[in-house]
């Protein structure tokens, strides 16, 4: 067994451990701790995929920022025993024949998919993951939705700026 | 091109412009001036005179369509600025960042004229929506407009997460962002069972837009917001952010009819006589002549639909005379009505005594609205209704439903227009200034002209 093949055996457990955690786990704030583990099991994918800088935003934006702000809602809204809403029998029963019915969808196409079977993933190679390739194509093919978002984030910006401010 | 970036561009300069001056009457007269750039350097564009060319790899596409498009809501919000710039100034303490968001929220509309490719719809919508949220809720010291304001961005958002979700989908299915009919360069590698994706994209997509332009059974927003949101900016979402939405419908839609098979032809109009129900009939019971104009909003998004139901000429000229023909009427009658004290029908009980031209304006209005000849809402009306006919006869039923719909609206049209005329009372309204008056007129008369000559403004298209 190769370096690489071990470390993608050991991320895909660490990721599905802590995925079943994320929806076991009892504290929110303990969902989100693991929930943080899953992004990071899954950007050491990437990283094995030869996309580093997905990896790297996959740390700064959903680990960083939006966990962040999971905690800070979760941490206002002060949750705890007495203000958990009580779910009846049947909401449980709802919510786990709509869950089932997608798993079987899932593995039903993951079953039917011909053209994946006994493939792996090719790691180390191909370079549409690198800063410089996503660079230049962002540069050339998509530089007038670049440009254009500036737009966007200007008129967000000074919406935040009247809506924020004091009269 | 020029019209993207300059709108852009006089955004910036509002925005900038805010800082030196302070005072209301040249921030609007400011913003008049950009705005009649913008116009010209359009015009210029249009007649080939002077031209931006930017390298677009595809991903905008010029065309007469969207270009005419471009012309007409680039001239109504200059007509709107004109009619109702100081009531924006005054909606909150930003008179100028107000002008520079309206300018922010045009340029997405110009975008989604002439985007030719996925990335560029998603950046449309969100360019021209977001200012939206805030201006809703610019009157802070007001909590329904506050309230108005989360609620269209909380929405607001969860549609574009589903617009997202259908342009992923969408790619899945066909291997690009592109809007043009077909697959991909790479199709061999998208197996067959892959397919499958592109309806379900594409259904997305139109969920999301439906959302946008407020046709039932998304519509569940816009009242509240209508209703909750300064009167003002209520009559831009009305008008030019809702048509502007459904060019981004016929944009793709047209492309990808070859996609739309015969599920589509039942969803369509199911998704039209359902707005036009749920516009229609709860109108009628409404007390408040600006929750009215909301619904009567949605049941005109219904209307509007048939040009997507039909993607034929007649559809397509028909949507740019509705357009014309709704806006110039709805603004107008916000305009009116931002300048009345009472929003319910009461309040305007006996303006025809006290105010007789803006009595006798808003009547050419409230008439169009509803449809009647002589009135450019007949035309536009008719058009709509002829795409159906002439796509099949088939249809019908479809039309028949249609006009016993507008037979609906003109009740409560009529109300208003009762309550002006026939009911004793003393209307009270703020401060209205001789220009406000010949302006209204000007519009009026424009609305009877197109009415009675709707070949005057289509010509223009073909010139």
């Amino acid at each position: 067994m190769a370096i690489t093949e071990i470390i993608f055996w050991f991320l895909s457990a660490l990721a599905v451990i802590s995925a079943i955690m994320v929806v076991v786990s009892k504290s929110p704030v303990h969902s989100v701790l693991w929930l943080v583990t899953v992004f990071f099991a899954i950007s050491g994918h990437y990283i094995l995929l030869n996309a580093q800088f997905i990896a790297i935003v996959n740390i700064i934006v959903y680990a960083g920022a939006i966990m962040v702000l999971f905690l800070f809602v979760l941490m206002l809204m002060n949750l705890n025993k007495e203000t958990e809403p009580q779910k009846n029998l049947w909401m449980k029963l709802t919510g786990v024949i709509s869950g089932g019915c997608l798993l079987i969808i899932l593995i039903s196409l993951i079953r039917q998919a011909t053209e994946i079977k006994g493939k792996i993933a090719i790691t180390k190679t191909g370079d549409i993951g690198l800063i410089k390739v996503l660079g230049k194509e962002l540069f050339s093919n998509y530089v007038v939705p670049f440009e254009i978002s500036s737009v966007l984030f200007l008129s967000a910006m000074i919406g935040a700026v009247v809506i924020g401010k004091k009269d | 091109m020029n019209a993207i970036i300059f709108s852009a561009l006089i955004g910036v300069v509002m925005m900038l412009g805010g800082i030196v001056i302070k005072n209301n009457a040249s921030i609007q007269s400011l913003a008049i001036i950009l705005l009649f750039i913008l116009l010209g350097s359009h015009l210029a564009e249009y007649y080939n005179l002077f031209n931006i060319h930017i390298e677009t790899h595809g991903m905008l596409a010029k065309n007469r369509f969207g270009m005419f498009f471009n012309t007409i809501i680039i001239s109504l919000t200059l007509l709107y600025v004109l009619l109702s710039g100081d009531e924006i100034a005054k909606a909150g303490t930003y008179g100028a960042e107000y002008f520079a968001l309206l300018f922010f929220s045009l340029c997405g509309a110009t975008i989604l004229s002439s985007y030719n490719n996925l990335l560029m719809l998603f950046l449309g919508v969100e360019i021209m929506t977001i200012p939206l949220f805030v201006l809703t809720a610019s009157e802070k010291k007001n909590l329904k407009s506050n309230e108005a304001g989360l609620k269209y961005f909380l929405m607001g958002s969860f549609s574009t997460g589903i617009l997202l979700m259908g342009i992923a989908l969408y790619y899945g299915g066909t291997g690009l962002f592109a809007i043009e009919a077909g697959i991909g360069k790479n199709a061999n590698e998208i197996q067959q069972t892959l397919r499958i994706l592109l309806p379900l994209g594409l259904l997305f997509i139109f969920i999301s837009l439906a959302f946008k332009v407020s046709a039932a059974p998304f519509h569940f927003w816009t009242p509240d917001v209508y209703d909750g949101a300064p009167s003002v900016f209520t009559s831009f979402m009305a008008t030019i952010v809702k048509t502007a939405g459904f060019i981004a419908f016929i944009r793709l839609f047209e492309l990808r009819s070859v996609d739309m098979s015969y599920s589509w032809k039942i969803l369509l109009p199911l998704i039209i006589i359902l707005t036009l129900l749920a516009g229609n009939i709860t109108a009628v019971f409404q007390q408040s002549v600006k929750r009215m104009l909301a619904y009567s909003s949605i049941a005109h998004a219904g209307f509007m639909l048939f040009a997507l139901y039909n993607p034929n000429d007649f559809g397509k000229q028909g949507i740019l005379l509705y357009t014309v023909a709704y806006s110039l009427a709805t603004i107008g009658t916000f305009a009116v009505l931002t300048k009345m004290k009472d929003y319910t029908y009461e309040g305007y009980n006996g303006l025809a005594k006290s105010k007789p031209v803006l009595a006798a304006t808003n009547t050419i209005f409230l008439l169009s609205l509803a449809g009647i000849p002589l009135t450019a809402g007949f035309f536009a009306k008719y058009y709509m209704l002829a795409s159906a006919l002439k796509e099949s006869t088939r249809n019908l039923w479809l039309v028949i439903v249609a006009v016993l719909f507008a037979a609906v609206s003109v009740y409560y049209y009529f109300r208003v227009i009762q309550a002006m005329y026939f009911k004793e009372g003393n209307a009270e309204t703020t401060e209205i200034k001789p220009f406000f008056k010949v302006l209204l007129i000007i519009i009026a008369a424009l609305i009877i002209v197109i009415g009675l000559m709707p070949s005057l403004l289509l010509d223009l298209f073909y010139a």
